[in-house]
């Protein structure tokens, strides 16, 4: 380089003086800004836990008061004999239907039963029903016993729960105003105790009038009667067969034994019913919103995986560019529809359509035809799959983007088909992509609210999975339609609210879970393909 | 797509393509394979392919040199129909025949002509699979799925690679943990097994170290008994020492075609001596 031009480059002013804002250089301000804004957003997440935590957490100690409550006011003493009076009436219900059955025609004009051969049904059904008058009267009594006690035991602490709040408060006088009774449990729970000995009685008098009865079955000259009574007389002797776990249960009870905060956990993760401001007992299991999030996200994943991955394999390896640019933003527009609209769809046309489908004759053979309920899991099912299918599509486009074009070129120079080449190449190369689409998919659909507030049909039960794939047009609840739901009808720091948040809590774990190993395998496979 | 019939094994394209396996005297005096006719190419606006004539004879070395973008690919690539791949990419006049069929006629079947012609790229590309599924895939996607058969196919063409001895123990292992050198005779590998007529080869040693480099060329002598090789270089050495025909691209045209020795010998035209003597390039 010749001398004269190190020169000028030495003349270039190096000695360049930013500007200063509050002290700070340009450079500063904007590296402040953009890390500000990341750390606000961490910052915010971790805030976010620690407000569901400290909502939450309560949650299970309230929870274990409540079992606490529920045994010691001898609730859980008479629930045992409710299951009793409960089995009865399912056997009463059994009499019931082949009564239904018999009374119809087998064809027009020949019916399945004689006029004498029901008139014997009837007597039968009616001496069954009669055999369980006493368990009943004995049952209502103690419910009366039970509840009584309960208010009682519920009061006592509502008033020690004020009585402190008074104290923290610093205001004394009043505090000592607060009368506290001391409730002696034992003497309490006397008469409901004592009760053993009646109900070994009637116990003992109703298995002995079912067994008699069981021995003298009515007679029908149907064959299709005959198994059904058949079949009766089973669930009969098993039932009787029940009498006696029913009387240790009795008298293994004890009002005072201590419920573990562990119980509280399971009663609360694995509880099959959810049943709030009864006025027996509150039950906060979310067994039944758990599986109502799964069986609508399983639906809506079945529907959103095919197309959603279809449609990526198409507009990435099919496709001519020009459709590849009008596809793309359609499915991509999806996403952009408020989910309110999606629901108003689901409750004004989706479930309206899919029930008068079902209700077509020719089509009875599928499960769950035809639909009794307009609003259920399957119109949530289809609404969340097509939320689901632009992130699962925009994803897995990506995934099959990423896998090395020269894959595809090798496959194809040796002479495979597309297709070929797509299934047996350019899929497997892409399917940690894929994988980790369909399970953000899946996050996405468990953490959806509106939709299925609108269109699940919001039945707090565990579906009934005998019904096979007629399960899914049942009405289900859950997990963030109930806390969408319930929230604003709540006592703030109440149980309730609390047992609200504990599945918030859960919500989040999950979508963090599933979002987590999403991540993982994304990350797995970045580092396989690069 | 049009339906193949598994049962005929002899890989015809739909119409007449002649037998594969036609017996050639290899003392006899090579007659041309392939023919190319005044052909003129286009990536959409741009024609790239300016009256290419070329006839490239049968168990050859034809080797493709010229500097880069003078379209040396894209010619090879004519030859398999990868350009139409390519949106845009067209054929503007002129015609490529193979044993007197007209590859580009619409009643030719792309994939049966792409198995006759295999293809080895620049930068060696095996699957994310196991050698042993590399180099069967071409059988598999013929609906091959006898393993003994699979089995003598892979090991008849890794040794036809040179790759045998060095993969035998650990076939089942992936493809892409293998050395640059092994991956692209692995490749060549995966070719050979579908039992082409015809192997193109895009630069196939540029990103190689140069033992690997002399491996492969050696492999490109042996391969030349059986199969009618193509190849694309940069490298004038390589075209010297391992073709018998060499063409001469500039800027889209054919500008010599001649046996190697000739072309680096006494050259007829003075830009391909100036290319050949390395004076520009
Ligand atoms: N896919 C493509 N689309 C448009 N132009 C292309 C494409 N591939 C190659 N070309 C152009 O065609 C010309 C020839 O390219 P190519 O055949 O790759 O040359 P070479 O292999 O001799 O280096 C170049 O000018 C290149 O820019
Ligand atoms: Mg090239």
């Amino acid at each position: 380089m010749p001398p004269e031009k190190i020169n000028s480059v030495a003349a270039f002013p190096v000695t360049f003086r930013p500007g200063r804002y509050a002290g700070l250089t340009g450079n500063q301000v904007v590296r402040g800004f953009f890390g500000g804004n990341a750390i606000v957003s961490v910052v915010v997440l971790g805030l976010i836990t620690l407000f569901l935590l400290r909502e939450g957490h309560g949650f299970f100690g309230q929870n274990r008061r409540n079992l606490e409550i529920y045994r010691a006011a001898g609730l859980e003493f008479v629930d045992i004999l409710k299951r009793q009076e409960e089995g009865f009436g399912s056997l009463n219900r059994t009499l019931f239907e082949i009564r239904l059955a018999a009374g119809r025609e087998k064809e027009p004009g020949s019916p399945m039963a004689t006029a004498a051969e029901l008139e014997a049904f009837d007597a039968y059904a009616s001496e069954l029903g009669d055999a369980a008058g006493p368990l009943r009267e004995l049952v209502g009594e103690l419910v009366e016993t039970a509840s009584a006690i309960k208010t009682k035991l519920v009061m006592n602490e509502d008033r020690l729960a004020e009585r402190q709040h008074l104290l923290a408060t610093g205001r004394q006088s009043e505090a000592g105003s607060i009368r506290i009774e001391t409730i002696d449990s034992e003497a309490e729970l006397r008469p409901l105790l004592e009760s053993r000995a009646r109900h070994s009685a009637i116990s003992g008098s109703l298995a002995k009038s079912l067994v008699e009865l069981s021995e003298r079955m009515p007679s029908m000259s149907a064959p299709e009667l005959q198994v059904l009574l058949g079949e009766f007389g089973e669930l009969l002797r098993d039932y009787v067969a029940s009498f006696p776990g029913i009387e240790r249960q009795l008298a293994e009870w004890r009002h005072d034994r201590e419920v573990s905060i562990f119980s509280a956990i399971t009663a609360f993760l694995f509880g099959r019913e959810w049943l709030t401001a009864s006025f027996w007992q509150d039950w906060y299991g979310v067994l039944p919103l758990v599986t109502g999030s799964f069986l609508i996200s399983l639906i809506a994943l079945g529907l959103a995986v095919p197309l959603g991955v279809g449609a990526a394999v198409y507009v990435n390896q099919i496709a001519r560019p020009s459709e590849r640019s009008a596809i793309k933003p359609c499915i991509e527009f999806i996403s952009a529809i408020p989910s309110v609209v999606l629901g108003f769809f689901g409750i004004a046309v989706l479930g309206e359509a899919l029930r008068k489908v079902s209700h077509i004759a020719w089509l009875e053979w599928i499960p769950g035809f035809p639909i009794a309920e307009r609003l259920n899991a399957l119109t949530a099912g289809c609404l969340l799959g097509l939320i689901a299918v632009p992130i699962i599509f925009s994803l897995a486009e990506d995934a099959l983007q990423n896998v090395p074009k020269s894959f595809k070129e090798a496959s194809l120079a040796l002479g495979a088909s597309r297709i070929q080449t797509v299934v047996r190449i350019i899929l497997p190369a892409g399917i940690s992509g894929i994988i980790s689409a369909v399970l953000l998919g899946l996050g996405r659909v468990i953490g959806e609210t509106m939709v299925v507030l609108l269109c699940a049909g919001n039945r707090i039960a565990i579906p009934d999975f005998s019904a096979g794939p007629g399960v899914m047009t049942q009405p289900v609840h859950t997990m963030t339609g109930i806390i969408a739901q319930e929230m604003g009808e709540v006592v703030q720091g109440g149980i309730h609210y609390r047992a609200l948040f504990a599945v918030g809590i859960l919500l989040f774990c999950l979508s963090l879970m599933i979002n987590l190993t999403a991540q993982r395998i994304l990350g797995r496979y970045r580092l396989l393909s690069s | 797509m049009p339906v193949m019939d598994s049962s005929n094994t002899d890989l015809r394209i739909r119409t007449s393509m002649p037998a594969f396996a036609s017996p050639v005297d290899i003392h006899q005096a090579p007659r041309a394979l392939i023919e190319i006719e005044n052909l003129d190419f286009h990536y959409g606006p741009h024609k790239v392919l300016h009256e290419i004539s070329l006839q490239i004879p049968e168990r050859q070395v034809t080797a493709f040199i010229g500097p880069s973008g003078c379209g040396k690919s894209t010619l090879l690539r004519c030859l398999n129909r990868m350009n139409d791949l390519i949106d845009g990419a067209r054929v503007g006049a002129g015609r490529i025949s193979i044993r007197g069929i007209d590859i580009h006629r619409s009643d030719v079947d792309v994939i049966e002509l792409r198995k006759r012609l295999g293809m080895v790229f620049q930068k060696s590309n095996p699957f994310p699979k196991s050698i042993y599924e590399n180099v069967a895939y071409g059988l598999r996607i013929q609906g091959v799925r006898d393993r003994s058969r699979l089995d003598e196919a892979v090991e008849r063409s890794l040794q036809g690679a040179g790759l045998w001895d060095e993969v035998k123990d650990r076939l089942h292992t992936s493809g892409l943990g293998l050395s640059g050198g092994q991956q692209q005779r692995l490749c060549i590998a995966r070719t050979i097994a579908v039992e082409p007529e015809i192997i193109l080869m895009d630069e196939p040693c540029s990103a190689l170290d140069p033992i690997a480099t002399a491996k492969i060329e050696e492999l490109i002598k042996e391969l030349r008994s059986k199969f009618t090789i193509v190849i694309v270089t940069h490298n004038m050495q390589q075209a010297a020492r391992c073709s018998d025909l060499t063409a001469f691209f500039y800027l889209g045209r054919l500008v010599e075609f001649s046996p190697t020795r000739t072309i680096f010998m006494n050259p007829v035209n003075p830009q391909t001596e100036a290319y050949v003597s390395g004076r520009f390039g």
